[in-house]
């Protein structure tokens, strides 16, 4: 009796254990057939583009959609629905487009001149960036099968860019025909080279559309997952969970060394042009950062090479101007690192001694990065200017923080900004336009909403400027603007980020288009030797 | 009064007192919600945007309606179990919460039972011989699988086991390359409803270390609960009474011990479930298991109002429920119990 319950017990055991080696050896590896798992940071919750607004969910659509035009990773922008550039009329208030005539939704309905315009419709009717767009084109109109026509509020050469939006991709109006004025959220149904076959929060199944119009998909298929960490990410990469990692919202020290694996060869690693950029905004129409000569010492005591090194390794360079160095129009025009010159200037304003200018850096709690960088900042001024310039940090979760920046609360502010669709006006307008001002205040407008409140006379009149020049003319306002905005210094540019992806050993190295989207359709696995 | 008709009045007056505490928890996170700075549109544009675009979103969402009117519809909508739509993605927040219950109870229940069973016998392995070697250890393991922030035995475990061993994935709930089962919601009830192994195996895969984990975490609680009452049981008159009898020490403890000091576990088990519907954030959010809490600290940093009400709603009911359950069963299966 005793014997048998002992041996029931081994027994047991001996199951429970090949269960766990069972269990654990059946691994989710994939086949050469299977799809590529590819993960990012944070959940998908739509896949309709007139409510997509996350860097995951654009970075989907992109697979799912195509937009009428796409920027190249040189830079150049190339028709994709499009057959060429938008032809303006001569007051530049009109623009025709004309459409490709090969082009199939997913739901086998043909793409034409109607279906390009109820998408737009759509998205100027509901679309949650739809300001960006509504701000620009008044009325879309159908000039044919093929030919759309678009009227401008207001002359705007960089059109062709905005077009480029992944938001504006068309949709099929069979499959949104009860959704004209609502959002699709479980599904989508585009033109692009892969069809949603599953759709949740954390994954998103694509599978190659067969009628697709352009190039096909270089692989079987896609599964995007979602993780809710970084260290999950990272550890995702490391065990082989997932093919490819996409490096938004990933820990710095991680993307380090992800990035130092990769130039050990263990790990393919791909990086697009770097659009986003990371600045400081200063409260400049009060005391004390109303006096342009402390926002002058301010910007020279900022070593941003060291900065960088120290926070990221070198992975985001420095920068000096708003506009990214890749885009047409941009310079750096803000003054480097030169202690001796800002203390000379804090100096020259009674500051140094026993009384040193004391300022407040409110940084993100929840970016790692701006907290790094808060960090690093203070350390330095401390050693290099600490009797003249002194620092104090307040962190502050982003929400809480986008709310009280147009009421003037921060002194100083780590932000940092993509711009929708890569033109150097995406990256000026938001941060200089300015409705209303008196004299160097910004009283309305997006200078005063991004925490500035700066302003200057004839500013507006430049930044209009821009939307109706073209070619160097505009290249020479732009610079123009930058100049005049470096030397008041009204925003501190820090660094430039660029968007990176990593892919294991055995599949090509990702890469990326213009916009800073990894081309997923372009990833595949290397022949095996 | 009898026994049976005090339970019931018991039963009624919780069954009553319910939706009162249900209003006030709704009411209260309503308000909690709105006093915090930054709303949905804050959270949606981040620092770009101009005022008017954000009025704009505003009156879209319909965040610029007075706060009384707002209240007032979303009270009107909870009467009508209508627990609204959410402001990020404009899905009814019941398919939101219908989609991450089952996950969020499918891990909570898994690592119970692995809670009950490591905290039973590690509660129950030093009784023979207080003070000796054994229970010196379980005493250990209880205190410490109690102390550990949870954060770090998680990340730790996934670290060792995932990462490291590659024994199971790092995160989620079901294979990437495969499509998640349709039912219930269960996949592991799912993969066995159908009888497929390719299902049951991968669900467990992913279950697996975040069940495990949080087993361990909450085992501490059923050692130390299960050891305390033990040894008061084994000190009480009618444990002395069967041992007067001549009744071997073996059928003491497990007759006459056990079944009482199991009865404070009872609720301690009550009161675990009722937290785990809750979810347990830390564990979702690192193993990224898209559970209730998982979407509930999303919801939040979205300042996703109406998905942050429903979430809150729907596991205040079910803790009351639970708790009632548990507090119904306790009285039917301990005489002393009075109401």
């Amino acid at each position: 009796m005793q014997g048998g319950k002992q041996r029931a017990k081994k027994q047991l055991g001996l199951a429970l254990v090949l269960l766990g080696l069972g269990l654990a050896g059946c691994s989710d590896s994939s086949s050469p057939r299977s799809p590529l798992v590819v993960a990012a940071y944070g959940s998908i919750d739509t896949t309709d583009p007139a409510q997509a607004t996350t860097v995951s969910a654009l970075q989907l659509l992109s697979a799912l959609g195509d937009p009428l035009y796409a920027i190249h990773a040189n830079g150049k922008i190339e028709p994709r629905l499009a057959t060429a550039l938008p032809k303006l009329s001569g007051d530049g208030l009109r623009a025709e487009i004309p459409l490709r005539q090969d082009v199939r939704f997913h739901d086998g309905s043909r793409f034409d001149a109607e279906a390009m315009a109820f998408s737009l419709r759509r998205f100027l009717a509901i679309g949650k960036l739809s300001y960006v767009v509504g701000d620009r084109i008044e009325a879309v109109r159908v000039l044919g099968p093929y030919r759309l026509g678009l009227k401008l509020r207001r002359p705007y050469t960089p059109l062709a860019a905005l077009l480029s939006s992944v938001n504006l991709t068309p949709v099929s109006p069979r499959a949104y025909r009860q959704h004209r004025r609502s959002y699709l959220t479980g599904g989508f149904v585009g033109t692009g080279p892969y069809r949603l076959s599953f759709h949740s929060s954390q994954l998103q199944r694509l599978d190659p559309f067969n009628g697709y119009w352009g190039e096909r998909p270089r692989n079987n298929g896609l599964a995007l997952v979602s993780m809710g960490t970084s260290t999950g990410l990272f550890g995702a990469l490391r065990s082989r969970d997932v093919d490819v990692l996409l490096s938004t919202s990933l820990d710095p020290d991680q993307q380090r060394a992800l990035h130092q694996q990769a130039q050990r060869g263990q790990l393919r690693e791909g990086a697009g042009p770097a659009l986003e950029i990371g600045y400081i905004s200063l409260l400049s129409d009060r005391p004390p950062l109303n006096n342009p000569k402390l926002r002058q010492a301010l910007a020279l005591s900022l070593n941003r090479a060291q900065i960088g090194r120290r926070v990221s390794d070198g992975l985001r360079p420095p920068l000096r101007g708003l506009v990214p160095p890749s885009l047409p129009g941009a310079v750096a025009a803000w003054p480097t690192h030169n202690i001796a010159a800002a203390r000379q200037l804090l100096r020259g304003e009674g500051y140094c001694g026993a009384k040193p200018l004391q300022l407040n850096l409110t940084y993100r709690s929840n970016v790692p990065t701006d907290r790094l960088f808060a960090l690093t900042w203070q350390e330095s001024l401390r050693q290099e200017l600490g009797d003249c310039l002194q620092l104090s940090l307040t962190g502050m979760e982003s929400t809480t923080a986008y709310r009280q920046l147009g009421d003037g609360a921060f002194q100083l502010i780590m932000l940092d900004w993509i711009g929708d669709y890569p033109d150097a006006d995406n990256y000026l307008m938001p941060l200089l336009a300015c409705s209303k001002a008196k004299g160097h205040s910004c009283l309305v407008g997006a200078s005063a909403s991004s925490g500035s409140f700066w302003a200057a006379p004839g500013l507006q009149q430049q930044l209009e400027q821009t939307e109706k020049l073209e070619g160097p003319a505009r290249i020479a306002v732009l610079e123009s603007i930058q100049r005049r905005t470096g030397a008041a210094v009204p925003y501190l540019p820090v660094w430039l980020v660029r968007p990176r992806a990593w892919a294991q050993p055995q599949l090509s190295s990702p890469s990326f288009d213009g916009s800073g989207r990894v081309l997923l359709s372009q990833l595949s696995r290397r022949p095996q030797r | 009064m009898s026994r049976r008709s005090q339970l019931m009045r018991y039963l009624g007056s919780r069954l009553l007192l319910a939706p009162v505490m249900l209003w006030l928890i709704a009411s209260l996170v309503f308000l909690l919600l709105r006093v915090a700075p930054g709303d949905p549109v804050d959270a949606l544009l981040g620092s770009r945007a101009s005022e008017a675009a954000r009025s704009q979103l505003r009156h879209q969402l319909g965040l610029d309606q007075p706060l009384p009117l707002q209240y007032l519809h979303f009270l009107g909508d909870l009467l009508h179990a209508n627990l609204g739509t959410s402001l990020v993605n404009a899905r009814s927040v019941g398919a939101i919460v219908r989609e991450s219950l089952p996950a969020s109870l499918e891990l909570g229940l898994v690592a119970l039972a692995i809670a009950i069973v490591l905290g039973l016998t590690a509660g129950f392995s030093g009784i023979a011989r207080p003070e000796g070697k054994l229970d010196l250890v379980g005493r250990l393991y209880g205190i410490g699988t109690y102390a550990l922030p949870s954060f770090w035995a998680a990340m730790v475990l996934q670290l060792v086991f995932a990462v490291g061993l590659g024994w199971f994935p790092v995160g989620g709930r079901y294979p990437p390359t495969l499509v998640p089962p349709t039912g219930t919601g269960f996949y592991l009830l799912d993969g066995l409803l159908s009888g497929n192994w390719q299902v049951i195996s991968g669900a467990l895969r992913h279950l697996a270390l975040p069940a495990f984990t949080l087993g361990l975490l909450l085992s501490g609680i059923f050692d130390n609960a299960l050891r305390l009452n033990l040894r008061r049981a084994l000190r009480s008159d009618y444990v002395e009474a069967a041992r007067s009898r001549g009744i071997g020490e073996r059928q003491v403890v497990l007759r006459h011990a056990l079944p009482n000091a199991l009865l404070p576990v009872l609720t301690i088990a009550g009161i675990t479930v009722a937290s785990l519907i809750g979810g347990a954030l830390l564990i979702e959010v690192i193993y990224s298991w898209p559970g209730i809490a998982y979407r509930l600290q999303e919801a939040i940093n979205q300042r996703d109002y109406p998905l942050v009400q429903g979430i809150v709603v729907v596991v205040a009911a079910l803790v009351v429920l639970v708790s009632l359950v548990v507090d119904v069963l306790v009285a039917l299966l301990d005489p002393r119990i009075s109401f």
